[in-house]
């Protein structure tokens, strides 16, 4: 999930801080401070993230375009400059520009907005903006909510009873309230400093940028895990079941599925998964960050070569071309697979499906998934030739069951004309004259349209009376049986109009 | 949409009152002439559709849409209404099909003209509609059930949709107001009952239908709150064509379906089968498939056409023609159940066709910039046709780390094939819901039970395990993870063990990995020393199973090579470190033994294979004196013969005596003398304290 940060850079930002010591910080000074204290996180613990920096006034720039390279965020933070006044709205428009543009419209995206919780003046400032939501015209609408999901913390450089002195504290939650409700509005606890900067960012790090840490099993085998980006929690049905389901930190593997049976099936969302060396982590925090470089290559280098799971396990679904089915938490899977990308190199990923008992129709039921050896017969064949997949539905759908349909008018002359070309072709095509017969007489008496079946009993009469010299007598025969019952039918007479019931051959002398 | 919005419940209602028997008058040629045939011959007179037929056909193209792309939980009550109503299904989910629906209707046949119209109204109808939509369906009571406490979170809304032939617009308040009035009452019932419902929401849908040609008596209106229960709408439409499209416009507001046209479809031509033109396909779907092009306000670009007056919308993807029938996963955000809008025309059902034998087709986002953007596939499962929505934008997981540089990720003898297998045999299978339950654990409990057991001993390098790569141990192995064995089974186990023992008398080589172990690594009954604990723990672990698995654990005990424990003492003094001596003493003890075996041999795995001198320098000072304790020659520490008991070759005692030979004739190399286990520390005076120099110090270990 992509990150933005929004820094504002407006004159207020600069406003010194009361401090007690010699020093004189200002509220940009802390933002910069907690900011590089984000990037320094992510930089160790959440390097795969894409982050992007964005700095605004009245107007909006991109100083860093989405990047891992998180040494190039930190240099920009130390060299901005300071602008005019607050303007949240444009800020946001580009916001919504920079993340459409790189990750289109589906993507979810956390938004980082650092300001001090002075929220501008005047027209473009954040009160003008929310009182002018609802009369905009269509090309001038309030950015918020974007459209794709969105993540939004706010992190005011200011004290929860400064901001809500003014309307500050108000508009802000209205703002959180428009992108969606998702997300946080921080500020900062006791004097404006260092400090209390740091506490207001380690809360933001603490909710939103925190590793995924999980173990993975498959029986007695396990192997402890990354999944990367953190899987969010997921809401199923608000009325219903309006508690976020979370993914389980034990993720269980079910059995296996071959690829052609899951048939890229819908996810939620993709993570990686990436084994971690759990004593290497004890190590990190006893000997703290300053462990020498060469020692970590060390650590690192044991760690590769002590067998891990997820790699074994990686290598045999890619050679075998399989998934494994994990179990997230209650009536909640996703797939692990290998997924290569175009350099060559691969990796185990994890897809989420949606929650609940039956996320593919095509498997069925997860919890009446069973072993194979339990089954009579292997069910994948002596010679995988076969699969018990895709589970068929009960009742086939209207494409796949030769439905009647007379609402063009083309669809009743089509299904007429083949009765009368099969009518030609007796006796051969009694079989198929009969079966054509009795569907259109079925859809007939379903719709309650008798006259329909007069006309076309009319119309085998006729056929009956320009039957060449030539042609088999059985034809003439069948030609006015399957007349005479249409007509009966027309009528009404419940003994011939009963549904379930088909017209059936006569039976002639002729007919062997 | 929520669980139980109002989609949840539709009540059909439609009225079978003497003139809904009345000619639409829109007519129907159905003596379509050929050419060759038409001399001489009068055609027969069009047939024209009872305003009724144009009802119940139109409402069972709402039906088939519906089913074809929510085939659960959205459900139909079909009520037909003349001097009285008649239910023709139920909510239960089996009576949710068009071919139910079609024989009730037949049996209720066209509206009668002679019948009274005095006695007939469409209220019989609304009235029982109202009632229905008090009942429970199955989703709404198992998620009561389920919820228990907060079942008042199940709610219960639905929507009656109306086709009727109304007299005027005072006559379509009366029906409203009727409406209102049932379902004040129909609630206050329900409060009083725990198999009905109240109604929160009811959506009214009315359509009034009138022949072609006539002037409508009843005014259009949108959609208007009447109370808080209740809104109503009104349609007045034309029977025929323009009903029909009026339906198929409301299914898909009522579902939230979108409409896709799979554009550029070539196809054999009828006529002349050697050559094909391109067709075009409307289907229908959930709107979500279009997301992605609703957000980005892209869907003009996406080829979006309006049609029928701007009243629908369409999106045009392109076909692109399958090249390979290679099995892929794609990356895919949703799949969603399609239902073709003409199902029964020649192309629609070359294309059903298509996709229902196995093919799966790309589709194509026209743009005008020329770039070929992929965003859509089409594949059925199971009969089903799903359109999936394939994610064409950036990937925020570009250019992970490969897996190779993680950890475990420099060790390069895994036992794919091996897992590959395990995988093969751990594959699933769908469970019928009715077959017998054992330990009622559902399906998936014994699959994962099954991976419990199969990975009991399961070592994940080929360099730590001998016995899964013996070709010879394949029998027990797949055995022994088995539930429940047979005598047959244990038999097989048996004849196993025993073959194992005769190869054992025979000297037969075992393919103890080498790698990393200097020389060629142990010898033979040392190799199969560890190949019988290896099979005795993969058995142990099972052995709790069953007394059959017990016997298979008692019949490697019996048969397995066990030396007298003094020589064994002797043996792995010089070998082995001093941790692998608990377990032979504690013999009895199985549990210790078994986990310090396998502790030892994991590291001894890993010792050999990084570090192969740590096992000697960790022997420990009261393992029996070694040979190689005292200062050595570098052959002696080689030479496998040296250090055990068994037969001396010929070229061994030779080399052996030329070395010693050898040896007293020049004055040992300091280094060597001063190695323990023929390794020197170098530049050893710069760490002593005490700066002795290295001649010295050789000198002191002489």
């Amino acid at each position: 999930m992509p990150t933005v940060v929004v820094m504002d850079v407006s004159l207020s930002m600069t406003r010194p801080v009361s401090q007690e010591g010699y020093e004189e910080f200002q509220r940009k000074n802390l933002a910069v401070h907690g900011l590089t204290m984000l990037f320094e996180h992510m930089a160790a613990n959440y390097r795969l993230e894409f982050t992007s920096l964005v700095a605004f006034s009245s107007l909006w720039e991109l100083l860093v375009p989405f990047t891992r390279d998180y040494n190039t965020l930190q240099e920009a933070l130390s060299n901005l400059e300071d602008y005019d006044k607050t303007c949240i709205e444009s800020a946001l428009g580009g916001v919504s520009n920079i993340v459409q543009q790189e990750w289109g419209s589906s993507c979810p995206c956390q938004v980082v907005l650092v300001t001090d919780g002075s929220l501008g003046i005047g027209k473009g400032s954040l009160r003008q903006s929310l009182q002018t939501v609802k009369q905009r015209a269509d090309d001038k609408k309030f950015p918020l909510p974007f459209p794709f999901p969105t993540k939004m913390f706010i992190l005011c450089v200011a004290n929860a009873e400064e901001l809500q002195m003014t309307d500050a504290m108000d508009n802000l939650e209205e703002m959180l309230h428009l992108s969606g409700g998702d997300g946080q509005i921080f500020t900062m606890d006791g004097p404006l400093c260092l400090k209390s900067v740091q506490a207001m960012f380690g809360r933001l790090i603490d909710q939103a940028y925190s590793p995924f840490h999980a173990v993975l099993h498959c029986g007695n085998l396990s192997s402890d895990v990354q999944v990367f980006p953190r899987p969010e929690p997921v809401v199923v049905d608000d009325e219903v079941d309006p508690m976020p389901r979370v993914v389980n930190t034990d993720l269980e593997i079910v059995g296996f599925i071959e690829i052609g049976d899951i048939s890229s099936p819908p996810v939620t969302s993709r993570h990686l998964v990436l084994p971690i060396a759990v004593n290497k982590e004890v190590d990190d925090v006893g000997t703290g960050a300053a462990e020498e470089p060469e020692e970590e290559v060390s650590a690192s280098q044991i760690a590769g070569k002590s067998p891990n799971f997820c790699v074994l396990l990686h290598g045999s679904l890619k050679v075998e071309g399989m998934v494994a089915l994990v179990q997230l938490g209650p009536e909640w899977y996703g797939m692990l697979y290998s997924q290569a990308d175009s350099k060559k190199k691969s990796n185990l990923m994890m897809s989420l499906f949606e929650p609940g008992p039956e996320p593919l129709p095509w498997l069925g039921k997860v919890l009446q998934l069973g072993p194979i050896s339990e089954a009579a017969e292997n069910p994948y064949g002596e010679d995988d030739s076969k699969s018990p997949f895709p589970v068929q539905p009960q009742i086939k759908r209207s494409y796949a069951q030769n439905v009647t349909v007379w609402i063009k008018a083309s669809g009743l002359q089509t299904d007429v004309q083949k009765i009368l070309r099969n009518a030609r072709k007796l006796p051969e095509k009694t079989q198929t004259f009969y079966k054509e017969l009795n569907r259109l007489r079925k859809a007939a008496l379903a719709f309650g349209f008798r006259e329909l079946l007069k006309g076309v009993g009319d119309l085998l009469e006729r056929e009956c009376t320009l039957l060449p010299d030539s042609a088999h007598p059985d034809a003439a025969f069948q030609l006015s049986h399957a007349a005479k019952q249409l007509k009966l039918a027309s009528a009404g007479d419940s003994q011939y109009a009963a549904f379930d019931q088909n017209i059936a051959p006569m039976h002639t002398d002729f007919s062997s | 949409m929520k669980m139980f919005s109002v989609a949840h419940k539709t009540a059909f209602v439609v009225d079978h009152c003497p003139y809904m028997a009345e000619s639409s008058r829109q007519q129907v040629e159905c003596d379509v002439l050929t050419k060759s045939r038409a001399q001489g011959l009068i055609p027969l007179a069009p047939v024209s559709k009872s305003l009724w037929t144009c009802a119940v056909e139109c409402s069972m193209e709402y039906c088939r849409i519906l089913y074809d792309v929510y085939p659960l939980h959205k459900l139909i009550n079909y009520i037909v209404s003349d001097s009285e109503f008649h239910i023709l299904n139920t909510w239960r989910q089996e009576a949710q099909s068009t071919h139910e629906l079609m024989s009730a209707l037949a049996a209720v046949g066209p509206p009668n003209p002679r019948e009274d119209p005095e006695c007939c109204s469409i209220l019989h109808g609304l009235v029982a509609a109202v009632e229905s939509l008090c009942q429970l369906t199955e989703l709404q009571h198992e998620q009561r059930t389920v919820l228990m406490d907060t079942a008042e979170m199940v709610a219960n809304r639905g929507r009656i949709i109306c086709l009727t032939n109304a007299k005027s617009d005072t006559h379509v308040r009366m029906l409203e107001d009727c409406i209102q009035e049932t379902l004040l009452e129909q609630n206050k019932l329900a409060a009083g009952s725990d198999r009905l419902m109240a109604i929160q929401q009811c959506e009214l849908v009315l359509v009034h239908i009138f022949p072609l040609g006539e002037d409508t008596l009843v005014s259009d209106r949108p959609k208007k709150e009447i109370s808080p229960l209740l809104t109503s709408e009104v349609h007045s439409v034309r029977a025929g064509r323009h009903l029909a499209t009026k339906l198929n416009i409301l299914v898909q507001q009522h579902f939230d379906l979108a409409s896709t046209t799979i554009t550029n479809i070539p196809m054999k031509e009828e006529q002349h089968a050697n050559t094909s033109a391109n067709y075009d396909v409307e289907l229908l779907h959930h709107k979500d498939a279009h997301l992605e092009f609703f957000k980005s306000g892209d869907l003009h670009m996406a080829g979006s056409t309006s049609r029928d007056s701007g009243l629908k919308e369409t999106v045009t993807l392109k076909w692109c023609t399958p090249r390979t029938n290679s099995i892929e996963l794609h990356y895919c955000t949703g799949a969603y159940r399609i239902s073709p809008t003409d199902v029964n025309s020649r192309p629609s059902s070359c294309l059903t066709n298509f996709l229902l034998n196995g093919r799966s087709v790309l589709l194509e986002q026209p743009r005008k910039s020329g770039s070929k953007v992929i965003s859509h596939m089409l594949s059925s499962h199971g009969g089903e046709i799903f359109l999936h929505v394939l994610n064409s934008t950036r990937s925020t997981l570009e250019d992970p780390p490969s897996i190779s540089e993680g950890c475990g990720g420099r060790v390069t003898d895994y036992r794919i094939t091996d897992f590959g297998e395990f995988m093969r045999e751990n594959r699933l299978t769908p469970v019928a819901e009715a077959s017998p339950n054992p330990a009622g654990k559902f399906p998936a409990d014994r699959a994962k039970a099954q991976l419990e057991r199969y990975t009991r001993y399961w070592p994940m390098i080929i360099s730590q395990t001998t016995i899964f790569n013996m070709q010879a141990v394949v029998p027990l192995a797949n055995l022994i993870v088995k539930e429940a064995l047979s005598e047959e089974d244990v038999l097989t186990c048996q004849k196993t063990v025993y073959n194992l023992v005769d190869m054992e008398r025979k000297n037969d080589p075992l393919p103890i990995s080498t790698v990393g172990s200097r020389g060629k690594g142990p010898k033979r009954d040392e190799q199969y020393r560890i190949m019988w604990n290896e099979l005795e723990t993969l058995v142990k672990t099972h052995a709790g199973g069953s007394e059959r698995h017990q016997r298979v654990l008692d019949c490697i005990v019996a048969c397995r090579s066990k030396p007298p424990e003094e020589e064994e003492r002797k043996k792995r003094g010089r070998k082995r470190e001093e941790r692998e001596e608990r377990p032979e003493k504690n013999g009895n003890n199985k549990e210790v033994d078994d986990k310090s075996w396998q502790d030892s041999e994991r590291l001894k795995g890993v010792l050999e294979k990084e570090e192969p001198e740590s096992e000697v320098i960790k022997d420990s000072p009261d393992s029996p004196e070694p040979l190689n304790k005292k200062p050595r020659l570098a052959t002696e520490e080689v030479q496998p013969s040296e250090k055990t008991k068994g037969p001396v070759s010929l070229l061994a005692l030779w080399t052996n005596r030329i070395t010693v030979a050898n040896s007293r004739k020049h004055q040992e190399f300091a280094g060597r003398g001063a190695a323990v286990n023929n390794k020197t520390e170098l530049y050893q005076h710069l760490k002593d304290d005490n700066g002795m120099d290295v001649h010295e110090n050789g000198k002191a270990s002489r």
